[in-house]
């Protein structure tokens, strides 16, 4: 049985870009403001769409479709945040009101695309979809490699922008800590806007890569964000390098339920990660503790 | 009804006054009015079903987010997962008539019993933590029983249970239903008045308001948590139990769905959280509005860019809900100011 092992690790981590990917806004969004993002897998199903309909109408190229769905998403994120966010940084009810807000705008975007796109299940079909490479008997789908690579290529550049870029310090300083930021001269304000686009962009790109690797219909993002959440939790909420190694762990991990107990469980083993992590040990492997304030 | 007479604070004494004395006979007639309707379907010829139908749902989820409130408001504790237990209580009762045969009226409030002992355990494990965590917790909650349940066949797995119709005449059938979730939301109503007003109501708000602090003053605040999870399982319970033969079946696809478990918070939100008529004005509102748009629209996508539109006007511009808000104007009818 375990003569599938390397196999499975091939797949997961292929796939474990893209799920790092997909989590790498998450946890910026939550370091950088302490907002626990319930619509960053809907924010991901907008850009999935605006790639297909790309793909299907303009037969765009979803790899092309990266350059568009990132400043598109960079922008939508710096005004969801104007718009909700930035106005209740002071409120003593913070973490539930944008939670809240935050569930209320995936709900948001769940019925909208549903009324435009309808509940047919998508997915772009470029020709390296149904391709594969061989290495010896181990099978690798191009489309999981393509999308695992540039998934940790746009991780190395987030990564940059924040250690070596002005807005990356400011973005680093909120993080640690906001008020002392505020008092050396950070504009936390504008800093949030900024990461919090960010981080939206993030899961634009994500979105177009996700297009071609799995499927989606409006009302499949919550069980993404289970997903996503049991990758940054285990991790360590707000740390990005946590987010990377949760991804590959648990990534590895559902391949391997996947394929020793049966497909269908594949998905449990993040719930239950997600489940078991917050009540073992809530500030995961890299992070610190998520507090209630 | 005088109007005039309002509480402007928290004060306690104001049951004196001529307002809250009448409130008593007025709220009387009203749970009158509402035990008499289903006499209206015998004595005419029309088919009030319609109306049947309405008033059993809206009962329905004044029960869920009645309940909700003890946990979520009442102590703070956000759960995006209350669904669990409706399908706790749905799926018991549904087993034990399709294979002993029991119905779920007898059923319902044991479905209830078994609810809170899940939601105790529960409770127990999960609220060790607090603010995101915690809601998250909730989140994965369901999605783990989902999982379970759709992949469980003697649970029924994706297409779940159906279920007999009692065996009423279609004038009569929706009666039984109507007067059982008339008490379940009567008593769900009256168990979290009497919740309020209790040390155990005062411990929860002080936990809510900051749980330091009501550690520190002496609350058993681990205790208090859990029992109030607890508490807020049972009615959604029974409710759940009696809804799975309204409708005649269980299925993940109704009872283990994000939306279920997000209308109890949005109609408490609404309503204003924290107060004992909130979540009744929220569960009617929501509903009649949710009704009316189905009827002139259509479609389920409307319904959930609607919950949501809602949910954050509320969450922006009147965090404390519409009780919540109108008694910080002053303005709270005395009617409504159960608290």
């Amino acid at each position: 049985m375990i003569a599938d092992l390397p196999q499975i690790i091939v797949t997961g981590l292929a796939l474990g870009g893209l799920y790092a990917l997909m989590a790498s806004g998450l946890t910026l969004i939550f370091g950088v403001m302490r907002i626990v993002n319930l619509a960053h897998p809907a924010f991901i199903f907008i850009s999935a769409y605006i790639t297909w309909k790309l793909f299907t109408d303009l037969s765009i190229d979803p790899l092309v479709a990266l350059a568009v769905t990132m400043p598109v998403m960079f922008v939508f994120g710096m005004i969801v945040y104007k718009l909700f966010f930035a106005r209740e940084a002071d409120n003593p009810r913070y973490i539930e009101i944008t939670v809240l807000t935050t569930f209320a705008l995936a709900l948001i975007i769940e019925g909208v695309l549903g009324f435009i796109f309808k509940g047919t299940v998508r997915s772009t079909n470029p020709p390296y979809s149904q391709q594969a490479f061989f290495i010896g008997d181990i099978f690798l789908s191009r489309a999981q490699l393509y999308a695992g690579l540039i998934g940790i290529g746009l991780i190395a550049f987030l990564w940059v922008i924040l250690q070596y870029t002005r807005i990356g310090y400011a973005i680093r300083a909120t993080t640690q800590n906001r008020s002392a930021a505020q008092v050396v001269g950070v504009n936390v304000e504008r800093t949030s806007m900024i990461a919090f686009g960010l981080g939206v962009a993030m899961a634009g790109a994500a979105g177009s890569l996700f297009s071609f690797v799995f499927t989606f219909f409006p009302g499949g993002h919550w069980e993404w964000l289970a997903i996503l959440l049991a990758l940054i939790v285990l991790g360590g909420m707000g740390s990005l390098p946590g987010a990377v190694i949760g991804a590959y762990l648990l990534t590895i991990a559902s391949v391997f339920v996947n394929d020793q107990i049966g497909f269908k469980w594949g998905p449990m083993t993040f719930f239950l990660a997600l489940f078991i992590v917050l009540m073992v040990r809530p500030q995961g492997l890299f992070g610190s503790k998520i507090e209630a304030t | 009804m005088a109007t005039a007479d309002v509480s402007v604070t928290d004060n306690r004494d104001t049951t004196t006054s001529s307002g809250y004395k009448s409130r008593k006979y007025i709220l009387g007639v009203i749970v009158a009015a509402l035990a008499l309707v289903p006499v209206l379907q015998w004595q005419t010829t029309n088919n009030l079903n319609f109306w049947l139908n309405l008033l059993i749902i809206i009962f329905l989820w004044i029960t869920m987010s009645t309940s909700w409130n003890i946990i979520g408001g009442y102590a703070g504790y956000i759960s995006l997962g209350h669904n669990v237990f409706a399908a706790i209580g749905g799926y018991l009762a549904a087993m034990l008539l399709l294979r002993l045969d029991i119905p779920v009226f007898v059923t319902a409030p044991f479905a209830g019993l078994v609810a809170m002992v899940v939601g105790f355990v529960i409770g127990l494990i999960t609220l060790r933590v607090r603010g995101p965590a915690f809601i998250i917790s909730t989140i994965a909650l369901v999605l783990v029983l989902r999982t379970i349940i759709d992949n469980w066949d003697f649970l029924g797995g994706v297409r779940g249970l159906t279920l007999p119709l009692i065996g009423l005449d279609v004038q009569l059938v929706k009666i039984p239903f109507y007067y059982a979730m008339l008490l379940v939301a009567l008593l769900s109503i009256y168990f979290s008045y009497w919740i309020r007003h209790s040390k155990f109501g005062l411990g929860l708000r002080a936990i809510s308001q900051d749980e330091i602090k009501a550690e520190t003053a002496g609350i058993p605040t681990k205790m208090y948590k859990v029992l109030a999870y607890a508490a807020s399982a049972f009615f959604i319970g029974v409710a759940g139990a009696l809804w799975s033969q309204y409708v005649t079946f269980v299925d993940p696809g109704t009872y283990l769905i994000i939306l279920f478990g997000a209308r109890p918070v949005l109609m408490t939100l609404l309503g204003g959280k924290g107060t004992v008529a909130g979540p009744v004005v929220g569960a009617a509102l929501v509903i009649l509005a949710t009704e009316f748009s189905e009827s002139q629209f259509g479609g389920t996508e409307l319904n959930v860019i609607g919950v949501g539109v809602v949910m954050i006007i509320v969450l922006l511009f009147f965090p404390d809900g519409l009780v919540g808000s109108l008694r910080r104007a002053g303005r709270l009818p005395a009617l409504l100011d159960w608290d």
